[in-house]
């Protein structure tokens, strides 16, 4: 025998007949019974009056609803834990078959694109392109955060120092995402359309709608540093850059050298900034004066050919060296190393600051979060104009409380997490009387040792879950 | 021209990874050979700890940008992981995988040769973005040692087999690896409202991110609560990573992925 099954497990003699379905304590039937109900009832209201709006939930009905849903899992918890349901919420079965039926929900998100276009209309019927505002998914959410729920208030009391890891990840999921639920409709996000020299009160959402903000944006400058072109070989007719040589492209730089799909080419000069002058190029400073580089390519016959490369500009033309009638050496279009903004902040009580807005780094001011959004793409590093984005999100703290006491909860799991007894498992047969539940005792076998190749295990000693404790447990 | 030829440093871990298995294989009760066969191992890991320590010293930014980039970090966790398990646990066998695994990794690499180039793109550029990928790529790797621990469970079943396997082995795996996963996730939540305005905008990415981690939250469950049914719950290990291996590298082949703010992991 190599591997333990629980039928292998059970007694010898004991009787195990099925339990009725609904009759007390509930296992996964019922589980799974109330995941296709949840999922029938949310397709029919899909169907019939259309998916959630998800602006429903602003303040204040999401704090009513946060409440009353929470204080109705601690009223059932306390008062009604005789209910075959509330007692069974508690429990692994709701657990698994609510994150199975979540996982279900979110594996056909995984599969199709979340939005309206591109996909045929009984899809969008089923509400499948617009999940996060669909039936089946707010019923399959309440199931998970009921069932998430009810197992913590079932280890909160009576309080106990061994459940913090328990305590911590359970309520610190169920308040990150109870708050990322309810909070979805009071995040705000506008955006500043700055132009370079003036200064905006109002801001405008993804709809065009115009919003009057607390403070105003001016931009004074957009900044823009590049990385170094590459060089890169490309085809005449399509200007593509041919794949077999896209991992030998290099960076612009003078003296640098390389093999570009069999052809030597090496950089003999490079300026960042250059200008035309008698068919070569020349160093300069100026609006629009784009990247050029002098090249030098040998093929493998030991013929040479020499000429001027550029990427061009919005202001002037990219320029190719045609190494034959196929391909053409050229410079790549420069990448963006950093970009940001410097602007005036105007807060309604008349107070000025100077802020520089960047990328990965924004900038809070009066309850809102500003973030370098785009530029003008056309100009890239001459961009006059700027997007600035502003996000009001008040219910971040709550998330942010859930999300540092999971990451507390994850280093406990991950150092300090030791098993607690396993949760008897009394949900799939009813037993004769007196007999125990086979799953009662933690029999798991450890080490399942027979004559094989790796036979000088059944030497050592079977080692026991308590010596090795080091991150076991549903923590 | 490359800022720096990763051939000769993938060559050498590839080679020394592969004696050191072998070492161990033969050694039986020769101190000497197991010696070697130690030394071999982990100069491997040495080997490429030092290719990556340099690349990251040319490029002037974290080697974690692109997928051969992950590879490559994957391809050194994963024996380090190994090793541990295998001085810790005393499972011979997981070395030989991690290492096997880690050959394979790094031999796609040779064979796609990745453009390292100084290239990083604005968003990437934070604090949060080497602790994010590290967290993942660790828990991925300690996550895949749980999964072979279900293939091997699962041919013991099917088959018949005869070999000693303990369920314990990936439990102890998945706790650790669930630890990490969930970090990542979370760091890179944190990140997410620093680089884009917010925490969690269901990208394709983070849909299969949150799967892969509900994937292995059914299993730790499962196996709190049915801890004799090991069948079922080396088939949950199995499933679990198939979809970490869609968030890893399939995501971007989805149509879901259309609109993804992840594709620069290309």
């Amino acid at each position: 025998m190599s591997l333990n099954t629980s039928a292998n497990n059970r007694a010898p003699g004991a009787i195990t007949r099925k339990k009725p379905v609904w009759a007390s304590p509930w296992g996964y039937a019922e589980g799974w019974l109330i995941c296709l109900a949840l999922l029938i009832t949310g397709t029919a209201l899909q169907l019939t009056i259309g998916g959630l709006n998800a602006n429903a939930l602003s303040w204040p009905v999401n704090i009513i609803t946060g409440s009353i849903f929470t204080a109705v899992l601690i009223f059932s918890w306390y008062f009604l834990r005789r209910l075959p349901m509330v007692n069974w919420l508690a429990r692994v079965p709701a657990a698994i078959t609510s994150i199975a039926l979540l996982t279900f929900l979110v594996l056909i998100m995984g599969f199709t694109l979340q939005e309206d276009a591109g996909n045929p209309a009984w899809v969008q019927q089923l509400g499948l392109s617009n999940m996060t505002s669909s039936w089946p998914f707010l019923f399959g959410m309440m199931f998970f955060m009921a069932s998430l729920g009810m197992a913590t208030l079932k280890r909160l009391t009576p309080m106990k120092g061994r459940n913090i890891g328990f305590f911590l990840n359970h309520a610190g999921l169920y308040i990150a995402i109870l708050g990322g639920l309810l909070g979805a409709a009071d995040l705000k996000r506008v955006f500043f359309d700055l132009t370079e020299g003036e200064v905006m009160w109002g801001a405008v959402d993804r709809d065009g709608l115009y919003y009057e903000m607390p403070l105003a944006v001016e931009l004074e400058r957009f900044n823009m540093e590049e990385f170094n072109p590459k060089v890169a070989i490309i085809y005449n007719e399509t200007g593509r850059i041919v794949p077999e040589s896209i991992s030998q492209m290099f960076e612009m730089g003078k003296g640098h050298r390389g093999n570009l799909y069999g052809w030597d080419v090496e950089i003999l000069e490079f300026h960042k900034m250059s200008g035309r002058i008698d068919g070569r190029f020349e160093p300069v400073i100026d609006y629009g004066a784009p990247p050029a580089a002098l090249v030098r390519v040998t093929d493998s016959g030991g013929q040479q050919l020499e000429g001027w490369i550029t990427s061009g500009s919005f202001m002037y033309p990219h320029q190719l060296l045609h190494v034959d009638h196929e391909l053409a050496i050229a410079m790549t279009i420069p990448q963006a190393s950093h970009y940001s903004s410097d602007v005036v902040i105007y807060t309604p009580d008349g107070q000025v600051r100077q802020a520089r807005v960047e990328v990965n780094k924004p900038v809070s001011v009066n309850g809102w979060k500003l973030y370098q959004f785009s530029y003008d793409d056309r100009f890239g590093k001459w961009s006059s104009s700027s997007t600035i984005e502003a996000i009001r999100d008040p219910w971040l703290p709550v998330v942010y409380t859930g999300i540092f006491m999971l990451i507390a909860g994850s280093l406990y799991l991950m150092t300090l997490g030791k098993a607690p007894e396993t949760e008897p498992d009394d949900t799939p047969a009813l037993h004769e009387a007196g007999m125990p539940s086979p799953d009662k005792k933690n029999n798991t076998p450890l080490y399942v040792a027979a004559p094989g190749p790796d036979a000088e295990r059944a030497l050592k000693p079977v080692r026991k879950p308590q010596q090795e404790p080091e991150f076991e447990g549903v923590v | 021209m490359m800022p720096i030829d990763p051939t000769l440093f993938t060559i050498a871990a590839i080679v020394l990874w592969a004696l050191g298995m072998l070492l161990f294989l033969i050694a039986g009760e020769r101190k000497m050979v197991k010696v070697l066969a130690h030394a071999s191992y982990l100069a491997g890991i040495l080997v490429l700890a030092v290719f990556t320590w340099m690349l990251w010293d040319i490029l002037g930014r974290p080697p974690m940008r692109t997928l051969g980039e992950t590879r490559l970090w994957y391809a050194m966790f994963l024996p380090v992981i190994g090793y541990a398990t295998y001085v810790r646990w005393d499972y011979s066998w997981i070395l030989h995988y991690s290492g096997a695994v880690a050959i394979v990794f790094l031999a796609i690499n040779l064979v796609y040769p990745d453009n390292y180039d100084r290239d990083l793109m604005p968003a990437l550029q934070s604090v949060w973005f080497v602790p994010h990928v590290i967290v993942y790529i660790f828990a991925y790797a300690l996550l895949a040692a749980s999964a072979i621990v279900a293939v091997k469970g699962l041919a013991i079943q099917y088959f018949g087999l005869k070999w000693s396997w303990s369920m314990q082995l990936a439990d102890n795996l998945v706790y650790l690896g669930l630890g990490f996963l969930t970090l990542g996730l979370l760091f890179g939540a944190l990140w997410g409202k620093e680089a884009w305005g917010h925490y969690w905008m269901w990208d394709p990415k983070e849909t299969w991110a949150f799967l892969t981690w509900i994937g292995y939250l059914a299993y730790i469950h499962f196996r709190y609560h049915k801890p004799n049914k090991t069948a079922e719950a080396n088939w949950i290990l199995a499933v679990a990573f198939i979809i970490l291996l869609i968030a890893w590298f399939g995501v971007n082949y989805l149509p879901s992925a259309a609109n993804s703010v992840h594709t620069y992991a290309q």
